[in-house]
């Protein structure tokens, strides 16, 4: 098969999976990005840094990643029928096109190693404590490739049917947390260190992002007058109660930051103002919401499979999902070996940068490619309709 | 041949079936009551500061195959390190230790917050668990608590979160506890838990923790067990004459470790601050009343470096007094006790430097800069309490 039958085959592949999602099943991920690893990794090492500030640093990114939605959902707007591949190839040529994709394919990469590194640190420290972490990342990783064998839609489905599951457990959370009527006036004073908190914003950008698989959506979702306003809200919502849960860790370890490690879960402080008298109903409603966070490894997953296979040029499902599951299994391996290793790597000014200008750069020029291409499709209408003016007059 | 969405459905739901098949009968399912017997469950912790470093006291259930036959029982272990005296359990029980099902941590009068905190980062109990204080040594109380419940049948060691709930007595948790020291009052405190002896009775018998090494390395329960220092005993101090306990005082905390006792009035007023339930009941003279509501906030002025502790309470007297009522004002008896209580515990603690009801905290909350340099002592605090008697 040459070069050009491949990428036919792709095309044809790829618009197969055309208008995959519904509207409501958008609003439903975006819910779910806004908030599946907000709370794992990310407000503990903002604690650690920034005291009872984290909150205001977790609140800043949260609203960072509101923009780079909105970016998002722009370009879906604009391109309600050509997907992200098609759009860059396009404006950008297929080469050009081939090494975007792969560009931010390895970002997507890296992003996936970090929601991956933490759902399986959160899950061995918290909940499966006697279970290795080689074999809780291999049963994650045989989700993951099964995963990206079946289409978005199949993802799609699967996000709505846990997402009420997942805001049953979030309002359960919040009902305990002001049922026990938390402290949550030991956030104050706020910024008494600017200088520290400013340290540990630039520090801890590694997780802006969430947003980024949104682009695999582009042309393949059903887009109603009202799915940009909803899907604003509801990423807004999500990430509002991301932010609720860091200021009551805020409150909670504000005065003994030291304290605050991999296996501080929002479940062992929830009650510390009161004790363990309401039973363990949180721990329950914790470890089903942070079901959330399966599925935005797995939209990651998807999201890189899809990219390499773009850039080989092949539909190979089984092989690239096998080819990118034996990459982060060796990448997680090592990374595991020495937890400092991946502390290092993600906790500093220039993966920060990085990470920060990637999810916001890609967006952006999804957003210029999908303006191109409208401009484009706009000028090779007029010209049709002009050409066939011309047939008519010669035909006169 | 292309399968039908029928057939695949089915094929999905035999696959289904037979992987809830194995995971409900594979091998450590089936095997599941052997890891319950190679387990220890830890209910109560107590910690002692030691010559050797840290001594660690545990009542513990011991799991057995027979249907609801398990032992309680009490160990003792010394260690230079919280970390190592945790390890150490296991050895000396020959199970491993579980500290995650912990209900309550028990303080010895000479322990520091650096051993409470130790107890968070360097062993498996959990944050939300309720401390108690021990007059003196926190092993003691354990043998004492263990013989009481094994006495009485009681299962769980839940008078602290009973009291928490239902009594005017102020409480906290490990985490709230360490919250308090690190904040700007650098004061925490904990219930004390004491034995009500049966008058007549002699205090002496069977005393517990430290002791002589075990020589075998793992033991069952009663006897001698377990290396470094591990001993295993049934005796409390004076078991057989303790016929309750009682929880009326408060052990105050600052950053070097406990300063002093509180007495029951100076206790219960920090409950009215630092307390998050309103229960319980109180006395002022011949009448007496039920708390069925309490509000309590601290207002303070940053420019004046003052504070008002404001007290909100609603009493029930089951209308016993409606005749004296005409005569006497029942409001005012119950505002002035309770009164009482809050310049009581307010001013003991001051005593020692201490400020249990975080007002400090509160200072440094909203108007921190006030608050920076500022000590409990530079504070103008006053007491406004309301009382709706029903």
């Amino acid at each position: 098969m040459n070069n050009s039958e491949q990428t036919s085959t792709l095309s044809a592949d790829t618009s197969k999976e055309v208008k995959q999602t519904t509207s409501k099943q958008l609003i439903a991920v975006i819910f779910i990005l806004a908030l599946a690893t907000k709370m794992f990794l990310q407000p503990l090492f903002l604690v650690k840094a920034a005291g009872r500030d984290a909150y205001i640093a977790l609140a800043i990114d949260g609203g960072f990643d509101i923009i780079v939605l909105i970016v998002t959902l722009i370009a879906m707007k604009l391109s309600p029928d050509r997907d992200f591949f098609e759009l860059t190839r396009c404006v950008f040529g297929k080469v050009g096109s081939r090494i975007i994709v792969c560009i931010f394919g390895l970002y997507l990469f890296f992003k996936l190693n970090v929601a991956v590194s933490e759902t399986v640190s959160f899950y061995s420290k918290n909940i499966l404590t006697d279970l290795d972490t080689t074999l809780l990342l291999l049963i994650l990783l045989i989700f993951l490739v099964g995963v990206a064998l079946h289409s978005l839609r199949a993802l799609t489905r699967l996000n709505e049917i846990l997402t009420p599951v997942i805001v049953t457990c979030l309002a359960v959370l919040i009902a305990i947390v002001v049922a026990t009527g938390f402290d949550l006036s030991n956030i104050f004073p706020s910024l008494r260190n600017p200088h520290e908190f400013g340290v540990a914003l630039s520090r801890h950008m590694t997780w802006l992002g969430d947003f980024s698989p949104l682009l695999l959506f582009l042309g393949r979702t059903e887009m109603k007058k009202s799915t940009v306003p909803l899907c604003v809200v509801s990423g807004t919502l999500g990430s509002a109660i991301s932010v609720f849960f860091s200021v009551v860790m805020c409150a909670a370890f504000g005065n003994v930051t030291s304290l605050v490690d991999a296996s501080t879960n929002l479940s062992s402080i929830l009650q510390y103002s009161l004790g363990n008298v309401y039973g363990r109903i949180d721990l329950v409603a914790e470890i089903l919401w942070s079901v959330a966070s399966f599925i935005q490894n797995a939209l990651f997953f998807y999201c890189v499979v899809r990219c390499f296979e773009y850039v080989i040029g092949k539909p190979l499902h089984l092989v690239t999902s096998l080819g990118v599951g034996a990459l982060l299994f060796t990448s997680l391996s090592v990374a595991f070996s020495d937890p400092s290793i991946l502390s290092l790597l993600i906790v500093n000014e220039i993966t920060s940068a990085l990470v920060a200008s990637f999810s916001l750069a890609v967006p952006v020029l999804a957003l210029i490619s999908a303006v191109i291409a409208r401009k484009k499709e706009g000028g090779e209408k007029s010209g049709q309709s002009g050409g066939n003016k011309n047939a008519i007059r010669s035909t006169e | 041949m292309r399968l039908t969405q029928r057939k695949k459905l089915l094929i999905y739901k035999v696959v289904l079936f037979v992987f809830a098949f194995v995971i409900a009968f594979m091998p450590s399912t089936a095997t599941r009551n052997r890891e319950v017997n190679r387990r220890v469950i830890v209910d109560i912790v107590g910690i002692d500061s030691s010559d050797m470093g840290v001594e660690l006291s545990a009542q513990y259930v011991m799991p057995t195959e027979t249907d609801g036959a398990t032992s309680k029982d009490k160990i003792t272990v010394k260690a230079k390190t919280v970390q190592e005296a945790a390890e150490l359990l296991n050895t000396a029980l020959g199970r491993r230790a579980e500290l995650g099902h912990c209900s309550m941590v028990i303080l010895g009068d000479g322990v520091l917050p650096k051993h409470i905190s130790d107890l968070i980062t360097a062993t498996d109990i959990t944050a939300d668990v309720y401390l108690a204080a021990a007059k003196e040594k926190a092993s003691e109380l354990v043998g004492s608590i263990t013989e009481f419940m094994k006495k009485t049948g009681a299962t769980d060691a839940d008078f602290i979160a009973y009291g928490a709930k239902k009594s005017h007595i102020a409480t906290n948790t490990l985490l709230g506890f360490l919250s308090d020291i690190g904040s700007k009052s650098e004061t925490a405190f904990a219930p004390l838990v004491e034995m009500i002896e049966e008058e007549g009775s002699s205090s002496g018998g069977g005393s517990s923790g430290g002791g002589s090494s075990g020589e075998s390395g793992g033991g069952s329960s009663g006897s001698q067990s377990g290396g470094g220092g591990g001993s295993s005993s049934s005796g409390g101090s004076g078991g057989s004459g303790e016929t309750g306990m009682k929880v009326e005082k408060l052990a105050l905390y600052g950053k070097n470790g406990r300063v002093g006792i509180l007495d029951s009035t100076a206790a219960r007023g920090v409950a009215w601050v630092s307390s998050p339930e309103g229960n319980g009941v109180i006395s002022s003279g011949e009448f007496t009343g039920r708390i069925i509501k309490k509000k309590s906030s601290i207002e303070v002025d940053g420019k004046n470096k003052s504070a008002t502790v404001k007290v909100k309470a609603s009493i029930d007297t089951h209308s016993m007094y409606e005749e004296e009522n005409e005569e006497v004002d029942l409001e005012k008896k119950f505002e002035s006790e309770i009164k009482k209580e809050l310049k009581s515990g307010y001013d003991d603690a001051l005593s020692y430097g201490r400020d249990p009801m975080f007002i400090l905290r509160e200072m440094y909350r909203y108007a921190p800069d006030a608050a920076e340099h500022s000590s409990i002592d530079d504070i103008d605090v006053k007491f406004f309490v309301e009382v709706t008697v029903k």
